[in-house]
């Protein structure tokens, strides 16, 4: 047994969603990723709970130092220990099976371990008292410890955390991916279903891969040089050119946006993955795969400089060419999506649909994902963003981003669920789990929206005033709801029955 | 009817405008072949392709008019001395965890006003709020750098205008605001 499935086995509550079925002999391309996955939602089950806590802290004017600590965990463990490493986790079982190679070896260990141990020590940073929010804002974190608001033991503390969680991100998941679909044997016992890298359902996974390490390589020379200075290896005068605050700002940016679009086209492949499975007609064919890798491609060249809209009003600090730049691109980004509605309609319409759980929580997830990608472009347009840049809007288009992905990767999970663990799901837990996280998801979004249009500040704990607590109550009912249709969906899990027949022949089917 | 479009209520309309379309042709598509017709369809791969060059062609216009229509209303075009002929007056403030120091918090309605700030310790913003609420704009100051962040606003209405930070600075973040006097020009 892997080391994975002894820890997952020895995982109180969470663990027995995502025993391992090893009578398939599928061991080596389970174990890792459901290790990832069940690490996922222990991430989400907490971090969920500090979301309803932000609105409550408002509601009920508790102190404002409560709201900015749950401010940045929830952020922070949302969009990487939860989302990023559910994608992880789901997509190297489907990518090992597409390829047939194991998921084994020091990478995915080490992939999992910085990942998860980065989050918990940037967890106790935050603990510390750092609370700098997920995107760190530097300089903050050292003006912070100057001014005496927080340690400077808990800035090197988080900067570790962050260090690791990065590392896993820029480093060991794209080197994986590389070293799983390019080299090594193909072991025909581990082939599940047959996949070419030119499909679009493999293209997504190699070009995000490829995204992540590039855009973040910058990233770690900076990072490395700072916490090398942190840690008193190299003097800070060595050190100073990476603390500039628009160097480092940029060198983030070019990454945390490219990761968002490097999510993205991993979800968008295998959405074009799985949707074939569930035609009507059996064809399993896309009404165009030449026109669905061709929206990867838009998103891929479009999104890797499209990340300056960040800083148009820093104008003119960054120069007014490069805004308007960041401002096409990202509508540029818009045409990607044109023709991925394009390409998933056309394929619905002329195969028809087998309307399973699975696929529809993929496709719902989809739609959330245009209602984000429009509130995105519109934010990206130079006269739309000095008067939404830092409001509820931000806020509301990077949760959105981040849920509509992960509910597409809950679908592809309760796709891939039976190979996995052995066991079976119940339908009419999974529509109820679709039906809550649809009213709860867009309802969220909508809301934390027209917060921003209203002129609700973001990452803001004093909602009361120019008539905003209304935002506030509404967040809260919608999260409610939303943090109600993660419970069932974790039930459904929990509930799984074994199913009789041999797995591995299910599998191959 | 364009100056409401390119506002906060705007930019969620024209997110809507996006958005709604798209969501009851989705839903009408998957409904309808995952319950009531779920056949394949008669039509021929070719018969899409009128239809996708119709789509396509709809949304890079729709896209191309929203931006070029915007131009006009950017901050840094609009109301400059070049364009109006008229002397700017000028606000100078700098910025610090957590308050401004602000060189003429009273500004006449009318003129347009450059708005120059340069912050002395993290990322900060300043924010103009309408007394109605609304943002007109925000500006990000990073420290060190070489020049100021600079915008041009010129105030229609006299009222009281309040400022706030919008970038996270800490954990008086909230507590980081301002006031402008807008005054009747004479
Ligand atoms: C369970 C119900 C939830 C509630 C009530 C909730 C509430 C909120 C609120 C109020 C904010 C805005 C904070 C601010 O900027 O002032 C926020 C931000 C955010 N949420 Fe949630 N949330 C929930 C679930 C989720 C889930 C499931 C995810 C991810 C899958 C998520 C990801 C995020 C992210 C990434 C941010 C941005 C953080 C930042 O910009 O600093 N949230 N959430
Ligand atoms: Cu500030």
């Amino acid at each position: 047994m892997s080391i994975a499935s002894a820890i997952v086995n020895n995982t109180p509550i969470f663990g027995k969603m995502f025993t391992v079925d090893k009578s398939t002999g599928l061991e080596e391309i389970n174990a890792w990723p459901a290790l990832m996955i069940m690490s996922s939602f222990v991430w989400l089950a907490v971090a969920g709970l500090l979301g309803l806590v932000m609105p409550t802290t408002q509601i009920f004017d508790l102190s404002s130092d409560h709201f900015y600590t749950t401010l940045t965990l929830h952020g922070a463990a949302l969009t990487f220990p939860f989302s990023f490493q559910l994608m992880m986790g789901v997509g190297l079982h489907r990518s090992g099976g597409c390829v047939g190679k194991a998921i084994t070896g020091w990478l995915p260990a080490l992939s999992w371990l910085s990942m998860n141990l980065g989050a918990a020590i940037l967890t106790v940073a935050v603990l510390m008292g750092l609370k700098v929010s997920v995107v760190v804002m530097f300089p903050l974190p050292l003006v912070g410890a100057q001014m005496g608001i927080w340690s400077m033991e808990s800035v090197i503390v988080g900067f570790t955390g962050i260090y690791l969680v990065l590392s896993c991100m820029i480093l060991w998941y794209p080197l994986l991916v590389f070293k799983m679909l390019f080299f090594g044997k193909k072991r025909a016992e581990l082939v599940l279903s047959e996949r070419s890298l030119n499909e679009p359902g493999m293209l997504g996974m190699i070009l995000a891969a490829a995204t992540l390490l590039l855009t973040g390589l910058p990233l770690v020379v900076v990072g490395t040089t700072l916490l090398l200075a942190l840690y008193k290896i190299i003097p800070m005068s060595l050190a100073a050119w990476a603390a500039e605050p628009v160097v480092f700002q940029y060198t983030f940016y070019l990454f945390a946006h490219n990761l968002m679009e490097a999510m993205a086209l991993m979800v968008a492949s295998a959405m074009y993955a799985t949707l074939p499975l569930y035609l009507a007609d059996g064809s399993r064919k896309l009404y165009s795969e030449k026109l669905a890798n061709l929206a990867l491609w838009i998103l891929l060249v479009t999104s890797v400089t499209s990340g300056l809209h960040h800083f148009i009003t820093f104008y003119p600090n960054q120069p007014a060419a490069l805004s308007y730049w960041g401002n096409i691109m990202s509508w540029g980004t818009g045409l990607g999506a044109a023709i991925s509605i394009f390409t998933v309609l056309a394929t619905i319409w002329q195969h028809g649909l087998k309307a399973e759980p699975g696929i529809i929580a993929v496709l719902v997830g989809w739609a959330l994902y245009i209602l984000d990608g429009a509130s995105a472009i519109v934010t990206s347009n130079i006269v739309w963003t000095y008067q939404l840049h830092g409001t509820m809007w931000q806020s509301g288009h990077f949760m959105t981003v981040i849920l509509a992905m992960s509910m597409m990767w809950m679908g592809v999970l309760y796709h891939h669920y039976p190979v996995l663990t052995g066991r079976k799901l119940d339908p009419a837990l999974g529509r109820l789990y679709i039906k809550m996280m649809t009213i709860g998801s867009f309802g969220a979004a909508i809301v934390m929206l027209a917060g921003g249009a209203a002129g609700m500040p973001r990452r803001f704990a004093a909602w009361n005033q120019e008539g905003w607590m209304l935002y506030g109550h509404l967040i809260l009912i919608f999260g409610l709801i939303l943090g109600a249709s993660f419970v069932v969906y974790l039930y459904n899990l929990m509930k799984s029955r074994e199913i009789s027949a041999p797995m591995g022949e299910l599998a191959r089917a | 009817m364009l100056d409401y479009v390119y506002t906060g209520w705007g930019a969620f309309s024209a997110t809507m405008f996006m958005f709604v379309p798209f969501a009851l042709m989705a839903y009408y598509v998957i409904r309808r072949k995952s319950l009531v017709d779920t056949g394949p369809t008669s039509l021929q791969p070719s018969e899409f392709a009128p239809l996708e060059g119709i789509w396509l062609t709809f949304a890079f216009i729709f896209f191309v008019v929203v931006n070029l229509a915007s131009l006009k209303f950017i901050p840094w075009a609009t109301a400059s001395a070049a364009v109006t002929g008229e002397p700017e007056v000028h606000v100078d403030f700098t910025a610090k965890s957590w308050s401004y120091d602000i060189s003429n918090r009273q500004i006449e309605a009318g003129k347009p006003v450059r708005f120059s700030g340069r912050s002395s310790d993290t990322q900060h913003g300043f924010a103009v709020y309408h007394p109605d609420g609304r943002v007109l704009f925000t500006m990000l100051m990073m420290p060190n750098t070489a020049k100021p962040t600079s915008v041009v606003y010129t105030f229609k209405e006299p009222g009281k205008y309040k400022v706030r930070c919008l970038e996270y600075c800490g954990i008086a973040h909230h507590a980081m605001q301002d006031e402008l006097t807008v005054v009747k020009s004479n």
